[in-house]
């Protein structure tokens, strides 16, 4: 089991840093400096330009220190970061990007060293003039009322247009947002997923993000509305609560199970909006980016599936929904797409720009319920072990079933007849529903059994993302557990154990009284 | 209320020009007062002064201009008679060149010159009305929405540092630069074709050729100069110019296409 | 509360109680304050040691008859004296309901992943396959150490490392990458002094080159999503980000001697 050991982390890197000085580092250089190449140059480049050798595997691209454009500040828009604020974004990283939270790897004297380094990349940094944090106050209280003012702000100051009517980063000019240094395409933010905002997603830091703005990007600052008196602080705090509301309360924690409900007496939900889906419980299931086989991708659209699952004994219905903002392929985001793809290392396969490229959905199961460990290679199988998928695309109506031992092995039956699918997307989300017989007659098909972990991985490609084939996001091994009908044996044993209790209770009380009645006071004395 | 959100680092600036003014006052500079350099004099004789004129000629065949879609934004489609097209490139009827950014380069370093006015930069139709402006160092531009629709105006300078405001609805912004620059590129994110530059400069002689391709910089005082022409796609020219007393000098500068 | 503590029972709850704290979190937390690794201990084991400090204190307090009379009298004079009455039914309804719960968790049915036992550092083969040509593990050696530069092996390694290893590995090289937590298992910290400061560097060499698909059975559950590098990589490739990773975590790699030397498992 792993665990969280800053403090043994720190210290080992402490002995890292003296132990391996011997290469990069002489005495008497400064240690921001040497903390900068030895562990940020990789990305940000040696001059800090932000062309390091592993840049061009990332998009956001690394940050470009020698322009001292820093999203994620406490001071005006256009203004330089206080040093606090660069502390800060070494110590937490910025979430939802490539660059990790340095907190517990760096020693204090070399972060702050590191910071005086980041600053002299920049002739914008001066020693007389110091940046002046804003004073954001504090966050009002939150209720029905102050969210319906948020939400009625989000419409008035037209947040959608970006952010989309829901907040999933799918509004109409998001396809043609762009960085400001470099021009490359940049995503607006999805307002559901707040534990990947790079500048923090609790309320404070959203109300904070709005009066500063994220410089370089298209994100504003909201400060002149203020300024002009055309919304109160009050209504900005309201507009931050509300998109603060569109996310879970918590970020939500990676499940290894999925609950495959039963539905024993109701009905199985019929379609992707039944609302019988609202009391199936959600798990969600994180993807990354499929940099395992040949040609890899570095940059998936969807970060994560929420997955729900219900039987009622004889067929087994799975909803898969995910955040992509539109339905592929779409002319809206055909630049985007080749931008994309010509901006993308590595360029194995040649990655073109071959016309219109669909989103896709593939629920993989292993084809035979593993014995022991012994469980496919979770992409796609391996020679000795196949794997049995359910495969969906946005320009095709059904599902095909398909097996495969390895990536590019797929084979998928003419048409999936045991397999019927149900897919709709509004607002930037797509919701995906497979439904199938537990057993089929057709030797080609997995036999879904229940009251065991069924191993399964999911895979999703954003078409409009340039993303097909091995490019795509994939998840390793989870599991889909379907439910049994619980045994009436489980509540019969507590009662029982309660029953056995409460009598031996009584037993050994009254033994004890009649004792001491009998035995007045010797009773101390006398040994069980 | 609302101060609480004004840039801090404004309070010292404004700070120190009320003393530079309270001081130009002691060494009896005459009327100076609060504004500070509203009150200063042009430094230019106009008796003596003259002026440069011209045009901007263009060569070969006009690249033709991109049509903007705004079928999904009515209310700014409704506002234009005639199809709304990228002004990257404007070529006059007349065969000259709109939209050329004309200022004084070299020759005026020596003088210092009262900050003019704001001067307005419209988003109207959603395209900005102008498409070049240009601006003295801290002369304040008045940055207009007239769409009662999502704008957002993202300055994005290399010397200066940049801003990116919100504006919503109806509404006016004001900023100004610190530095000279030239350009300025700014650009609407929600709008990707809404684009614009500005010129900022030491000094007021500067201009921006017409819809037939002439620019002026008036009362000059006489001398050599290095008149510098600035176009979006087409890059930078220079010409040395003299400046007589009371004529108008002819500057032909001429982009070809390329 | 002085009282309490010099009763014997008292003495008793307390031992029980920080003991239970020592091991459920004290074995967790506090070696990590003075730098050492730690983990949670499992439950059964937890159960067991509670156990055993239960079974040493009755095995106390039941030396000394007086102390064993002073212990019981509390719980005796809750079942027998009158006045005790509301707190004995109390207890008579509080217990059973106790019982019956745990009863009730541990026999309903649980939604649980199986678990699945998996060795992090198969052993190496003594052969295998690069590229194509058959390698010999034992005596392998990195060659890029006896020739050109070192710091120029070093660069080249971290452009190697930058490229392709730091999704999953990590800037700080302490598995955290920004794709880490898409992978079950999560992937290798080279900080750890149990990963590659315990190794030599051919079976580094092996392990890059074969990735997950090249684990031995014992590799199974088949889940590493470290790639087959001999697939993106050249040898020297491989060679150099073998000298970053070490370079930059200030680990040196085991020797053939050590390895001979010191006799130990893998």
């Amino acid at each position: 089991m792993m665990a969280a050991r800053p403090m043994a982390l720190a210290v080992l890197f402490a002995a890292a840093a003296l132990a391996a000085g011997d290469l990069s580092a002489q005495d008497g250089d400064d240690l921001g400096e040497v903390t900068y190449v030895r562990w940020c140059a990789g990305c940000h480049g040696v001059d800090g330009t932000g062309n390091g050798p592993g840049a061009e595997y990332m998009l956001p691209r690394p940050r470009d220190f020698t322009l001292a454009l820093y999203q994620i500040r406490t001071t005006a828009n256009g203004a330089l970061p206080t040093d606090d604020d660069i502390l800060a974004i070494i110590d937490r990283g910025m979430p939802g990007t490539t660059m990790p939270g340095w907190e517990n790897l760096l020693s204090d004297d070399e972060k702050e060293a590191l910071v005086e380094y980041l600053k002299s990349f920049s002739r914008f940094f001066t020693p007389d003039e110091v940046p002046q944090p804003l004073d954001f106050g504090g966050a009002t209280r939150v209720n029905a009322d102050v969210l319906a003012e948020g939400e009625a702000q989000y419409q008035a100051l037209e947040c959608w247009r970006c952010h989309g009517n829901e907040g999933r980063g799918d509004g109409e000019s998001s396809p043609t947002l762009t960085d400001d240094v470099l021009d490359f395409p940049i995503r607006a933010a999805d307002l559901t997923e707040n534990w990947l905002f790079n500048g923090g997603g609790e309320v404070e830091d959203i109300h904070r993000r709005m009066l500063t703005g994220l410089d370089g990007t298209p994100m504003p600052t909201q400060a002149d509305l203020i300024t002009a008196g055309i919304i109160d602080e009050d209504q900005l705090w309201a507009l931050a609560h509300y998109v603060r509301s569109l996310s879970p309360d918590d970020p939500p924690g990676i499940t290894e199970v999925v609950r495959g409900v039963l539905f024993e007496d109701a009905p199985l939900p019929s379609s992707v909006n039944d609302e019988a889906w609202l009391d199936v419980e959600r798990a969600y299931l994180p993807l990354v980016g499929q940099i395992i086989v040949s040609p890899r991708w570095f940059d998936p659209r969807v970060d994560g599936v929420w997955v729900q699952a219900a039987h009622d004994g004889e067929s087994v219905a799975v909803r898969v929904s995910w955040s992509d903002p539109n339905n592929s392929p779409d002319p809206e985001w055909a630049d985007w797409k080749s931008s994309i793809i010509s901006l993308m290392q590595p360029k194995e396969g040649d990655p073109q720009d071959e016309g219109p490229t669909p989103d896709q959905l593939m629920v993989q199961f292993p084809m035979q319920m593993p014995e022991g460990m012994e469980m496919p290679f979770f992409l796609r199988g391996d020679d000795s072990r196949s794997v049995y998928l359910w495969q969906w695309q946005s320009d095709r109506d059904g599902a095909l079933e398909g097996e495969a031992r390895g990536f590019g092995t797929e084979a998928f039956q003419s048409e999936g007849e045991n397999l019927t699918v149900d897919a709709s997307h509004a607002d930037g989300e797509w919701q995906v529903m497979f439904t199938r017989r537990l057993v089929t007659d057709d030797e080609a098909d997995l036999d879904f059994v229940t009251g065991e972990a069924i191993p399964m991985a999911l895979f999703a490609w954003d078409g409009d993302n340039g993303e097909s084939g091995t490019r795509g996001a994939v998840s390793s091994w989870y599991f889909l557990f379907l439910e049994e009908a619980t045994p009436t044996t489980v509540y019969v044993y507590p009662a029982l154990a309660m029953l056995l209790t409460f009598l031996l209770g009584i037993l050994v009380v009254r033994s004890a009284q009649k004792r001491e009645r009998e035995g007045g006071e010797v009773v101390s004395e006398t040994a069980i | 209320m609302s101060d609480r959100f004004e840039l801090r680092g404004l309070v010292w600036p404004t700070l120190m020009l009320l003393v530079m003014a309270g001081c130009g006052g002691g060494d009896g500079g005459g009327g100076g007062d609060a504004g500070g350099g509203a009150a200063m004099e042009d430094p230019v004789d106009a008796a003596t002064a003259g002026n440069i004129a011209g045009s901007i000629v263009f060569e070969g065949d006009a690249p033709s201009m991109a049509v903007i879609d705004m079928s999904q934004e009515s209310v700014c489609a409704d506002k234009h008679s005639s199809t709304p097209m990228i002004q990257e490139v404007v070529v006059n009827s007349n065969g000259t060149l709109a939209n050329v950014f004309v200022y004084v380069k070299e020759g005026l370093e020596s003088l210092q010159f009262p900050t003019p006015g704001p001067v307005l930069l419209d988003q109207n139709g959603c395209v900005y009305l102008p498409h070049v402006l240009g601006v003295m160092v801290g002369q304040d531009i008045t940055i207009r929405n007239s769409d009662g629709l999502l704008h957002n105006i993202n300055a994005s300078p290399t010397v200066n540092r940049g801003f990116n405001s919100s504006q919503p609805v109806s509404m006016e912004s004001t900023r100004s630069f610190g530095s000279a620059e030239i350009m300025v590129p700014l650009r609407c994110d929600v709008h990707g074709w809404m684009t614009a530059y500005v010129g900022v400069v030491d000094h007021p002689k500067h201009s921006v050729s017409n819809g037939s391709g002439a620019f002026s910089l008036s009362t000059l005082p006489p001398g050599e100069y290095v008149i510098e022409a600035w176009h979006e796609r087409y890059g930078t020219q220079t010409q040395n110019v003299t400046v007589t007393t009371g004529e108008t000098t002819e500057v032909t500068f001429t982009f070809s296409a390329s | 509360m002085g009282k309490y503590l010099k009763h014997p029972l008292g003495q008793a709850v307390l031992v029980f109680v920080v003991a239970y704290f020592l091991l459920d979190f004290g074995i967790e937390y506090i070696p990590p304050l003075l730098g050492w690794a730690s983990a949670p201990i499992p439950n059964s084991v937890l159960l067991q040691y509670l156990i055993t400090v239960g079974v040493g204190i009755l095995l106390w307090v039941s030396d000394n008859d007086a102390r064993w009379a002073e212990f019981k009298a509390p719980m005796h004079r809750v079942m027998v004296d009158p006045g005790q009455k509301t707190l004995r039914n109390s207890l008579m309804v509080l217990v059973p309901v106790l019982v019956a719960f745990a009863t009730f968790n541990s026999v309903r049915p649980s939604v649980s992943a199986p678990t699945t036992l998996r060795a992090i550092h198969p052993s190496a083969p003594g052969q295998f396959v690069f590229q194509g040509a058959t390698l010999q593990l034992a005596g392998l050696e990195n060659p890029l150490r006896s020739q050109g530069s070192m710091e120029e092996h070093y660069e080249e390694g971290k452009r190697v490392y930058y490229e392709n290893c730091v999704g999953c590995h990590g800037d700080g090289l302490d598995g955290q990458g920004h794709y880490a937590h898409g992978f079950n298992p999560a992937p290798l910290s080279f900080q750890d002094d149990n990963t590659i400061a315990t190794l030599v560097e051919a079976v580094v060499f092996w392990r890059i080159a074969k990735g997950g698909p090249g684990l031995p059975n014992e590799g199974a559950p088949w889940n590493s999503a470290m790639p087959a590098w001999e697939d993106f990589l050249t040898q020297d490739e491989i060679w150099s980000v073998i000298i970053f990773l070490y370079e930059q975590t200030g680990n040196e790699p085991r020797t053939f001697e050590e390895e001979a030397g010191g006799g130990e498992a893998e």
